[in-house]
Parts: structure tokens; sequence; C-alpha cells
């Protein structure tokens, strides 16, 4: 098993070089060839047109496109991501202090769409046949057709202002100060240095911003699973559970959930890489210091640099995603194993 | 009926919330013990003040940096780390400035003159390093040509050529004094890190886009801020500011939309401000297309009718301006008006062959969201232009695409524009927004290029302000610009915060205290 993992995400190793490398050039192209001055943006008073010219120089945003891209990719293999024009530091900096917001929110997220998505496809699955399943259907409906943002703002106003029992500005409380940074991750460094109430504060402040990513996800889950489970059902080895007395509940929990759970699967695996898309608005909204706020801000000030890092990392992460759903499929589904 | 595992299952997912959740309760009590929490729309790029010249941040460096001069509530200048100015030459080259004595940063050093040249000259100046960026400073003091400390309190500032408008930058955008020691003991990049200032707050924590936590700054020379601990949560979404102030989650908000303003005012324990400041939005117009005629601009400029826009978008509070300043600043001329006229607008079209039968076509672009409302005042204004017959088609921009025509000169007729200048100061308004030699003007008229040449080295200030107002007039007479109204910024503040308004739109904690 351990080998056919490795030998998968190989695999999909080598998928992805050429992947990012596409995305990248088609990113690049795309950001430059719009009508758009990135160092106008930047330009303080008291500056010449002759100062435009320099510092269009300095950016290297006088060369030709190709030869911007290749010097670009260059240093990027060097793991220089280039200088923001906006913030005037590097940009590996700015990544690396957002990206694990990003991630922890991401995976917050995907593990609350998931146990919502689950317990309601099983709910929705227990109740087939009857008014209820049909009422959970019509509300999967209208859980799917509201985007991340707009819950993200109904959230707020529901628990956060009418009835504030949580929070939802930033990932810390006021009162409590930042633990110790030894991973870069809040919930971990709060974890490792002890520090309960920040961790307290920080579970407290990722509920809102998930819940918001996970409402999007939650009914696609439901509904696959219900569909997969009612084919499940019917198979012979079902009858077979049944003909041997074992109980309904056993043979839901051990026998067809185990199968009916590989479309799933996938579906989570797609879903993900669509949630940190997602991120973009809902971390704006909640204040939420991830990639996605850098991301709003470097296109609000058409900062090239970071735009390109940003959207090449969301790339990473859902290559990512789909190795690790590839990795669990793989575990999962035994056929699939015999196969390779 | 629920049953007992269900009870007890909801019943462990309220607490569970509850228990991750904080009160309000204790919100009012953080703010009891001399705690604030402000919800404020933008964060800063770095924490170098020399750095950026962006004046949505200015109010959170003047928490930690301090300026040479500052300014009062009316915008009227202030000394602050400096005490008196005063040119030493009679051509303007020389202005000789004294220090405050009592100043330390936070790390305990004294401020001395040697500070003041490190921040006005010597970090200018200094060679950019491979891969490094400029600082804006070596843009706006790049007349400087030396300052000479005569003492620890006292240095002359030597310029190549008159800078009139020096004093006012001493409490414009990136003046900031940084202290010399620091900076080049740990580099600029620790420095930006762990921002030391002379400020009246210490910058204890700071969360990138998220959040920056202050702490007062005991041997502050102008007293210790009131409120001992800040913390500004970055909040960008004017939503969350509204639910942040609304569910008390903080003190005061920041530029909250002007709809929720007025409604956040009437709920009992808020108070909410709209006020005019001294930034101002116009129209950037030039001369092509449709607007090649000047009698076409002038028109345009009176079928607009400000008040109404101001009445419809901003309470009324957006205060219609006839020229490129904010009324009651030193460049805005005493006497002058340019009304609204629907008549003079139909018959200014009709001398050029134009009416609401045969209307003549512009293009108009505008930023949506950039500003507030400015896609909505767009509108209005192509409705208002219609009824006299001008057809304007309208188009959205970006920013970066209007500051890429700008600069191209590709700019259609008009574009809906903001633009800020804390300073008040009239080289901030007319001399960037007018002078065809700058950056930022959008229409490139030769007749105003001598004029502002001649105003920006002006060293007698009576005749500097006088030039600018006539300059302003003279703009605004010639169609050369189409001013809207000023900006609006909103405060909402729980009652138990005293706030400090200032006209030209700072926010700062440190004049902020807390009602017994």
């Amino acid at each position: 098993m351990t080998r056919i993992a490795l030998q998968l995400l190989l695999r999909r190793l080598l998928l992805a070089i050429p992947i990012l490398l596409c995305v990248s050039a088609l990113v690049f192209v795309i950001l430059r060839l719009l009508p758009a001055d990135p160092i106008a943006m930047s330009l303080p008073p008291g500056a010449t047109p002759e100062d435009v010219e320099r510092l269009k120089r300095d950016f290297g945003l006088d060369r030709s496109i190709p030869a911007q891209y290749f010097i670009w990719l260059g240093k990027l293999l060097t793991g220089d991501l280039g200088t923001s024009i906006f913030f005037r530091r590097g940009v590996g900096e700015l990544v690396s202090r957002a990206l694990p917001a990003t991630i922890e929110l991401v995976a917050a997220g995907l593990t609350l769409g998931v146990i919502l998505g689950v317990a309601g496809g099983l709910a929705m699955f227990a109740k087939r046949g009857t008014a209820a399943e049909q009422a959970i259907d019509l509300s999967t409906t209208g859980l799917m057709a509201i985007p991340e943002f707009l819950w993200a703002i109904l959230l707020i106003l529901f628990l956060g202002v009418a009835f504030p029992l949580l929070p939802f500005i930033g990932r810390l409380d006021p009162a409590v100060t930042l633990p110790p940074t030894i991973t870069g991750f809040l919930l971990l460094d709060s974890l490792l240095s002890g520090r309960w109430d920040a961790l307290r504060s920080a579970l407290a402040h990722l509920v809102l911003p998930s819940l918001a990513l996970a409402i999007g996800l939650a009914p696609l889950v439901m509904r696959v699973l219900r569909s997969s489970l009612l084919e499940t059902i019917l198979e012979d080895y079902i009858t077979q559970a049944r003909l041997r007395g074992i109980g309904e509940r056993r043979i839901l929990i051990g026998h067809a959930l185990k199968n009916a759970a590989l479309p799933t699967i996938s579906l989570i695996g797609v879903q993900g890489g669509f949630m940190f898309g997602g991120t973009v608005l809902v971390e704006m909204i909640f204040a939420y210091p991830g990639l996605g706020n850098l991301m709003v801000d470097a296109v609000r000030n058409h900062d090239l640099p970071v735009i390109q890092a940003v959207a090449l990392i969301y790339c990473v992460l859902v290559l990512a995603i789909n190795a690790i759903v590839d990795v669990i499929y793989l575990a999962a589904n035994p056929k699939l194993r015999a196969a390779s | 009926m629920m049953d007992r595992r269900s009870l007890i299952a909801r019943g462990a997912g309220l607490s569970a919330l509850a228990a991750l959740g904080v009160p309000r309760d204790a919100l009012a009590q953080a703010a009891a013990k001399g705690q604030l929490t402000l919800a404020y729309p933008a964060d800063v790029p770095t924490w170098d003040p020399n750095a950026r010249s962006l004046a949505a941040v200015q109010s959170l460096y003047k928490t930690v940096f301090d300026q040479p001069l500052t300014q009062n509530p009316d915008i009227s200048p202030k000394p602050a780390l400096i005490t008196k100015w005063g040119y030493v030459d009679d051509k303007g080259l020389s202005l000789g400035v004294d220090l405050r004595d009592d100043v330390v940063f936070h790390d305990g050093t004294p401020m001395t003159a040697a500070d003041f040249r490190y921040s006005f000259f010597e970090r200018p100046r200094a060679p950019v390093p491979e891969g490094g960026r400029r600082l804006d400073t070596s843009f706006l003091w790049r007349r400087v040509k030396d300052i000479e400390v005569v003492s620890p309190t006292r240095a002359i500032i030597h310029f190549s050529e008159p800078m009139p408008s020096a004093v006012a930058w001493f409490y414009f955008l990136c003046s900031y004094v940084v202290p010399k020691a620091y900076v080049e003991r740990v580099g600029v990049d620790e420095f930006a890190r762990k921002p030391i200032g002379s400020g009246p707050y210490k910058l204890v924590e700071y969360q990138q886009g998220a959040r920056i936590v202050l702490e007062a700054h005991d041997k502050y020379w102008g007293g210790k801020p009131a409120i001992p601990r800040v913390t500004i949560e970055l909040v960008r979404d004017p939503t969350a500011r509204v639910a942040a102030i609304e569910s008390r989650r903080v003190d005061v908000s920041i530029d909250v939309p002007i709809r929720e303003a007025q409604r956040l005012g009437a709920i009992s324990g808020l108070t909410s401000s709209i006020d005019a400041i001294t930034d101002i939005t116009l129209l950037q117009i030039t001369k092509n297309g449709g607007f090649a005629d000047d009698r076409v601009r002038l028109a345009a400029h009176h079928a607009i009718n400000k008040e109404a826009i101001s009445k419809a978008f901003f309470a009324g509070a957006a205060t219609p301006i006839a020229v490129p300043a904010a009324k009651g600043t030193p460049g805005y001329p005493l006497n002058f008006d340019f009304p609204f006229s629907e008549e003079k607008a139909i018959a200014l079209l009709k001398e050029v062959g134009h009416g609401p039968q045969n209307p003549i076509n512009i293009k108009f672009s505008s930023t949506n969201g950039a500003f507030p409302s400015d896609f909505e005042v767009a509108r209005a204004i192509v409705a208002m232009w219609k009824k006299v017959g001008i057809n304007a088609e309208l188009e959205t921009v970006e920013p970066s695409t209007y500051q890429e025509r700008l600069r191209a000169k590709t700019l259609p007729e008009a574009t809906v524009f903001s633009w800020g200048n804390t300073s008040a100061d009239p080289e901030m308004y007319g001399g960037y927004l007018l002078d065809p030699k700058s950056i930022f003007s959008a229409m490139k008229s030769d007749d105003l290029g001598p004029i502002f040449a001649a105003l920006l080295v002006e060293t007698n200030e009576e005749k500097r302000i006088a030039g600018y107002r006539a300059a302003h007039q003279f703009a605004a007479e010639k169609g050369y610009t189409i001013p809207l109204y000023q900006t609006v910024k909103t405060i909402v503040s729980q009652n138990g915060v005293n706030i400090v308004k200032y006209a030209n739109g700072w926010t700062l904690p440190q004049t902020y205290s807390q009602k017994s």
C-alpha cells in the first residue's frame, strides 16, 4: 500500500510541474496584458515622469513579457518570489505569514463541511421516502444557492450581532496576546506553547469563517453520499449481511458507508480546491489575515509580484489537496490498489 | 419529542459555542479598564513610515511615530517635534528649525537633530541596495541639499531651490522622524518588523492584515495618552465594521457606509458622526473628444447639482466645492461660487450647436467601490448631463487602469476621482491636480503651466496663498476642472468614548479618552 501510494504521489508530482508552468505563464501574461500601471499606483507626490521610467526599470517592467517571465521563473526556482510593489517587502515573507492562516481556515472548513455533509447524508438516507427527506433535500438546495461571502455576512449578522455568541473579527480577542511563533500556525503554536487562552480564542474565531466555507461543501457531500448509499444498499453483499442478521445501523456504518464514501471522497477533493477560492472574500469579510486578504490587497493595488505568487500558491494547494485525496481514495478502494 | 440523549447533545453544542464565544460584557469590562478597540479599514504596507506615502494609513503611523509638526483638529499647524521654524535667508533656501529637548524614542534614547537629519536627508539620499526600493521621502524631500546640525536641538535645512510647501510637508505624508541609531544598528528590515518611534504609543504586537496592538508611551513628550492600551482591528469589509460596532465588539468603527452611520447613530449607546473632511472628490477632465471646447466643459460643470448629490448619497454632509480645494482651506477663493444652472449649461451647449435634442457625446469613467458611492455619483451625473444635452457613455475602471490612462494621456473626457490632502496646503490641491507638469494632472493646459511654475517656488506665503486662490478660480472659470464635493468621514463610537474629530479626517486614538 505504502509503495503504491508513494508511486501515486510521485506521478502527481511529475504531473504538477507542467501544470504549474502553464498556470504561472498564463497568470503572468494575462496580468501584463491588462491596461493597468502597477508603478503608477504607488507613486508619491513629487515623482516625475522620469521617476516612473526609473521605477519601471527597477521592477523590470520595461522588458518584453517573455524576458520578464523567464527572469521571474529563474528567481522562483531559487526560492525568490520577488519584491512587492505595494508593500515594498519580499513576497516570500508576505506569503509565509499569510499561508498558515489560510491552511488552518480551509482545513477547518473542510473538516466542518465533511462532518456536516456526512451527518446530513446519513440523516437523509435514514429518513428516505419520508417528508423529512424532502425537507432536507429542499434546504440543501437553498444552502447551495447562497455563495460563501453571503453566508459570511449572514453568519455575522445572526451569530455575531443578533445573538452575539461568536467573534467575527480577526483571529484573536483584543485582550489575548499572540503566542510565540513556532510553526506559524496559530492553533498549533497556541497548543505547543500551552497558551490555552489563545487556543480557545483562535478556535472561537475560526468557527464562523470556516462555517461560511463549510456550508457550501456540506450540501454537496450530503447529496452525493445519499445517492451512493441508495445504490450501495441494493448490492448483494448488503442483502447477505441482512440475512446474517446484522443490524441496520451496523450494515450502514460498517459496510455500506465504506463503499458509498468513494464518490464522496472524489467530490471533497474537487470542492477542497474550490474552497481555497472561496477564502478570498470570506477572509476579507472576517478580517482574517490569510492569503485571500493578501490577494485582495494585491489586486486592488495591481501588485503583480504578489498576485503571481498567490495565484501559484493557490494552484500548488489545489494540487496538493487532490494528491492527498487520491491517496485516501487509494486506501479506501481495494480494487484500485489491486489494479495499481 | 426530544429524548434525553438529544437534549444533552444540543445542550453540549450550545455550551461549546458559549464557551468559545466572547460575551459582550467581557469587552465592556476591557474598555472600562483602559483598553480601546477600534475597527479601521486599512493596514500599513510597511512599518517604515518613510517608505510609502499612503494617505489612508497616516493615522496609524501617527500613533507610533512623530512628525516635525502636526495639526490641530481644525487643521491649523501645531508645533510637535519642532517648536519654532523660520527661514534664515531671504531667498527661501535655508529653513531653520528648533527641536524639543524632551523627546525620547520608545527605547529610551533621546531624539536629536541628528535623527532629524537622518530622516529628512540621509535616509532619502542613501544609495538603494540591490533589489531594494527608494523611500518615498526621497521623492518628497528631493530639494533638500543638506541639513546642517547646529546643536542637538537646532538644525538648518538647505534647499537646492525654494520649497515653500516644506512646512506643510512637515505634517503631511511620510514625514516622520525615525531613530538613526536604532535603524542603523538593526537594519531597515528589522526596523520595519520592530518599529521604534517617539510617538504616543509603542507597537507591542502586529499581525499583518489583522490587528495592531499599541501600549501608551510613558515618556511621551505630549503626556501619556489617556487610554493605555489600544487594539486596532484591521477590518476591510464595511459590513463587518458595522457589525463590529453594532455588536459592541469594538469601541469605535471608522468609515462605515453613510446610511449605516445614520442608522447606528439612532441606536441607544452609540454615537455617530458624518462630517466633510479636507479630501475632495472631483472630475478629472481632459480636453479630449467632446471636451475640446471650453464651453462644453463649462456646461458640464454648470449642469451638475452638487447639493443634490450630497443629499442623495452623503446625508447632505459632502460640502459642494467650486474649486479643487476644501472650503475654508487657504487655497479656497473667498466669495467665489460656480453655480448649478441648467439654463447656463443649455445656453453654453447651444453656442456649440448642441442641446437636449442634439446631445454631444462624451466618454466618462468611474471606479466602482474605490471611493464612497463613486459609481452611484457617476450615474447621477450622467442623468444630469443628459437633461442639458451631454450624452455620457459611462465605463467602470479600476484605479490601476485610471493611473495607466493618466500616464499615457488617454483618459476620457471625464473621470470620477478622489484626492486626499490632510495638510490642506493649496500646493497639494491645485499644485498637483492642475499643474500640467504634475504626474497627477489630467488637464494639460499650457496656460496653467507658468502659473503653477511660479507658485511652486513662491516664498512669500501671502503671495503664494493668494496666487493659489486665483489659480484655482481661473481653472474653474476656464473649465479646466470640475470639482464636486468634500469627501465625507464617518465615525461610529460607543457613548463611553470621547472622540476628537479632525477636519482632515485623521483618526488618532491618542486624542481619545473614556468617560468615567
